[in-house]
């Protein structure tokens, strides 16, 4: 194969596939631009990254210290969202926690998906007796509730953020190998990826450059389900000693905590997390809509 | 132990997904499904803790079926010979639930005399102190199968069982024992069975006297314990119609719904008010709250962070009553941790640590005025002659600065906000034994997860340990993988880990009714589970259960609160009940038990 003249690779089209490529990322931003959706949700991205990360600098509060005299309190003046059930300010709680439910929601989201989507892409574009054991494994893994997983590596260790990450990323990738193999099987007969294979181009860059791209929609949509979950999962596994721990918090913890005292009225514990968790996973979504049509091949001339 | 009750598990509801809320749905439609609440009818619905189904009715409980649920439905059908309990408000001994009517103790403390009253088995045979016997020869011949059973406690200790006629029999014990010890905590779980009927070993066999063998009794007992795991069939066996209880059964479903009905033959004082009990299980106690609300149960209970919503309980015709147990609440050190142990062998290390336990605090912000500050080895949510004048009083008051200042007299800088050994070594102004120079001051506790009020309440001591210089970590987890990372362990071992462990929800360690502290402080006792081992405590807790006066325990009861084997904690209401208004006549047992035969409707 390697013998093979690739049309990339011919003398003298070095100059033109580059523009073109330069040309193709013009493109996609300005196809991503259009999509008014997906700006706002890179605004509120954006925002909550900001809030979460430049915020405490600006809004100081004491986060790790109990203050169980001022439980409870409705919004006022000092206290701009209240305060939760141990005194700590609402609106200071809301940076904390953001902090972790985003770094650990962004990086466990990615890792699934990137885990899933080459999985996936390879054991449906190997096929044969390669697929079968690839999606065995996979049927495997989801017939074992991860909760059981999770269990077991809690009576093993407590990771810090990083170990969270990667049992995260570890646990949920199943989910989007089995979309992208699904899509890969359906796209690996195309005539485009027969005529490249008839042209000898290689195996690795008709996964790269025309199953992936063509697959681009379903991952992006796959990815933020991902991150989505994964904020909410941290919340999840709190409960098996593998989440944060306090004083530390995160949004999905906060909006449980809240929901105990949901008939209590105090909804100031509830609505602001709550608000949080639906405007990021929101925005991913949007923001996934728009990489889809920003990266879809199908659409160009 | 008796871990009789968990709390709502929030976070484990989230997490159980789907399947807890089909579980909720279906819970929700068997609450809904039973008649409505009553109201002065002849029908009560009683709301069994969350995530509990009853699993067993024969009156001697094995391991697996240990509940104090399971035991009050027993104790409901088959009449205990001494109701030892908190049922009339304070605890004591019910004669009006009891088969027997005296029991006299010999002169040397070292054998009792009991007599039975005049009773009868609901198929018309009299109650005779051959039933005693075998229940007694049962339970020698099988006690490694008996839940109650601990070496060298009932019945190891005691020698022989003489009847002397129909109605008075005769139990000698290897010494003398305190009475009351003996009659609250060993002779109050005899349960007398109905040898005419029980006495056999498979359901067409002859009864004849084959307990009085052990091996016979081994069979008996193969056979009996077989049929009580049979649970579909425990309202149709006829093995479980002869009662001696106010009630008998009316249906048991495997789901865990309990029907009772009047046994209309009962002759003893504790006679059933209300003709139907419908006991309903629920597998969140969410979906018991939202019972509540539809007002489809009369005897229910809500968690402590929901009490301000007693006004809202109380418009809809209910009473909002907390029921306190005769229980402790603590946190037990791991003496024998490679790191820490050293440092909690430290008299002074330990009380900086409970004077940084702000009780009152917590008991009124945390826990809702749901909790009783306690500074000792009794309950204090009740009076009792047991508690000492200076468990009472508090000897290690809250203060973040004099725990400081107790540090670093004794040889402990702060560095960077925590505690740090600077002076290692065992003379005055020093770290002590065993404390290596540089050891920081840093804990980890592991604690059961799934209860926002527990959380709450190790946020709130990480931030005053923090103020005193002492790291505090928390790591969550269930409570039954808490407590089996937290048993005995030798420094060597890897299971050794753990520091501090926490399964206290809805209290640590609840008592029978004499709380000696035996099995929880004594060296090698069964459930102390931070080794902690003190000769002069040893010699305290023997007394409590051989003396004859309760000054043994008072003795105790302040040796323990100044020597703090754990850490002191408040102890929370055993639940937080609701009662449909209107229902009277009973106290709410401090021993966790429910007694469903003097609840009454009263309008």
């Amino acid at each position: 194969m390697s013998t093979v003249i690739q049309p990339g690779r011919t003398p003298g089209t070095t100059t033109p596939a580059k523009s073109a490529a330069a040309s193709g990322t013009r493109l996609a931003v300005r196809r991503f631009l259009r999509h008014r959706l997906a700006v706002v949700g890179l605004g509120v991205v954006v925002f909550f990254v900001l809030f979460c990360f430049a915020g405490p600098l600006v809004y100081s509060t004491d986060q790790t210290h109990t203050l169980l005299h001022q439980v409870n309190l409705a919004p006022s003046g000092t206290h701009w969202l209240g305060t939760d059930a141990v005194g700590h300010d609402e609106l200071g709680r809301l940076m904390y926690g953001g902090k972790v439910s985003l770094i650990v929601g962004l990086a466990a989201g990615v890792l699934a998906t990137v885990i899933g989507t080459l999985w996936g892409a390879a054991a449906g574009y190997a096929g044969g007796w390669i697929d079968a054991v690839m999606m065995r494994v996979v049927d495997a893994g989801i017939a074992i509730p991860a909760l059981f997983i999770l269990l077991v590596v809690s009576a093993i260790t407590t990771p810090d953020l990083g170990g969270l990450v990667l049992i995260l990323g570890f646990v949920s990738w199943l989910v989007p190998s089995r979309l992208v193999r699904a899509e890969t099987l359906t796209l690996k007969n195309r005539d485009y990826i027969l005529t490249l294979r008839a042209i000898g181009g290689t195996h690795a860059r008709a996964i790269t450059r025309h199953i992936l791209p063509n697959s681009v929609s379903t991952i992006a949509v796959a990815a933020t389900f991902q991150i989505a979950d994964a904020i909410l999962l941290v919340a999840y596994v709190s409960y098996l000693g593998l989440g944060v721990q306090p004083p530390a918090t995160d949004w999905g913890g906060m909006l449980s905590v809240g929901l105990t005292a949901a008939y209590s009225g105090y909804w100031w514990l509830i609505l602001p997390p709550g608000l949080a968790i639906i405007l990021v996973v929101w925005a991913f979504n949007a923001i996934g809509d728009g990489l889809r049509d920003a990266f879809d091949v199908r659409g160009r001339g | 132990m008796s871990l009789v009750h968990t709390a709502a598990a929030r976070r484990w509801a989230l997490v159980a997904g789907a399947a807890v809320t089909t579980g909720a749905l279906l819970a929700g439609c068997s609450g809904g499904a039973s008649s409505s609440a009553s109201g002065a009818s002849d029908t009560i619905n009683y709301a069994l803790p969350a995530n509990f189904t009853p699993n067993w009715i024969l009156p001697i409980g094995t391991a697996a079926h240990l509940n104090t649920n399971n035991s009050s439905i027993s104790q409901s059908l088959w009449e205990p010979l001494i109701a030892y309990d908190g049922s009339a408000g304070k605890v004591g001994w019910n004669k009006d639930n009891s088969l027997a009517t005296a029991a006299h103790f010999a002169d040397d403390s070292k054998s009792v005399t009991i007599t039975l009253g005049d009773r009868h088995w609901s198929d018309g045979k009299p109650i005779t102190s051959r039933d005693v016997e075998f229940w007694f020869n049962l339970v020698k011949a099988n006690k490694s199968d008996w839940a109650s059973y601990s070496p060298g406690k009932a019945p190891d200790n005691w020698a022989s069982f003489k009847a002397v006629d129909d109605t008075h029999f005769t139990i000698t014990f290897d010494r003398a024992y305190n009475q009351q010890w003996m009659l609250a905590n060993e002779l109050s779980m005899i349960r007398p069975m109905p040898q005419h009927a029980w006495d056999k070993t498979s359901d067409s066999g002859s009864v004849s006297g084959l307990d009085r063998t052990p091996a016979g009794a081994k069979k008996v007992w193969k056979y009996l314990n077989g049929a009580a795991k049979k649970i579909s069939r425990y309202a149709t066996d006829p093995l479980w119609k002869t009662v001696s209880g106010p009630y008998t059964l009316k249906s048991f479903s495997t789901a865990g719904k309990v029907q009772l009905t009047a046994n209309a033959k009962y002759d003893g004082g504790g006679k059933a008010h209300i003709k139907n009990v419908n006991l309903l299980p629920f597998t969140t106690a969410d979906a018991e709250k939202n019972a509540l609300r539809a007002g489809t149960v009369d005897y229910g209970y809500i968690n402590a962070t929901d009490l301000s919503q007693k006004a809202s309980f109380e418009a809809k015709g209910y009473e909002v009553q907390p029921w306190q147990g005769w229980a402790i609440t603590y946190l037990p050190y791991n003496f024998n941790n490679p790191k820490m142990g050293p440092v909690f062998k430290q008299l002074y290390a330990r009380q900086a640590i409970q004077m940084s336990v702000d009780q009152k605090t917590l008991s009124k912000v945390v826990f809702n005025g749901t909790a009783v500050p306690t500074y000792g080895p009794i309950p204090q949510g009740q009076k009792s002659s047991f508690v000492s004048r200076k468990q009472q009083d508090n000897p290690y008051p809250f203060s973040t600065a004099k725990a400081r200042k107790l540090l670093t007299d004794h040889g402990w800088t702060e560095k960077g906000g925590t505690m740090v050994c600077t002076k290692p070594g065992s003379g005055e102004g020093h770290c002590g034994k065993g404390v290596d120079k540089g050891t920081k001051f840093s804990m980890r506790v592991l604690s059961q997860s799934g209860s926002t009020v527990t959380d709450n309440m190790m946020s709130a001591l990480q931030s005053s340990f923090a103020k005193t210089g002492i790291d505090f970590h928390i790591k969550t987890a269930p409570v039954n993988s808490v407590l089996s990372q937290s048993g005995q362990c030798k420094p060597s071992e890897p299971s050794c880990k753990w520091q501090l462990s926490f399964f206290g929800t809805a209290g640590s360690w609840y008592f029978p009714a004499y709380p000696s502290g035996d099995s929880l402080f004594a060296t090698g006792g069964g459930s102390n589970f931070g080794s902690y081992s003190d000769p002069a405590v040893d010699k305290l807790i023997a007394q409590t259960t051989t003396s004859s006066s309760d000054e043994a325990m008072r003795k105790y009861s302040a040796a323990l609160a100044e020597k703090l084997p754990v850490v002191w904690l408040p102890e929370p209401d055993y639940q937080v009940s609701v009662v449909k208004k209107g229902l009277g006549g009973f106290a709410q047992d401090s021993l966790a038990n429910f007694h469903p035969a003097m609840w009454k409707w009263t309008k």
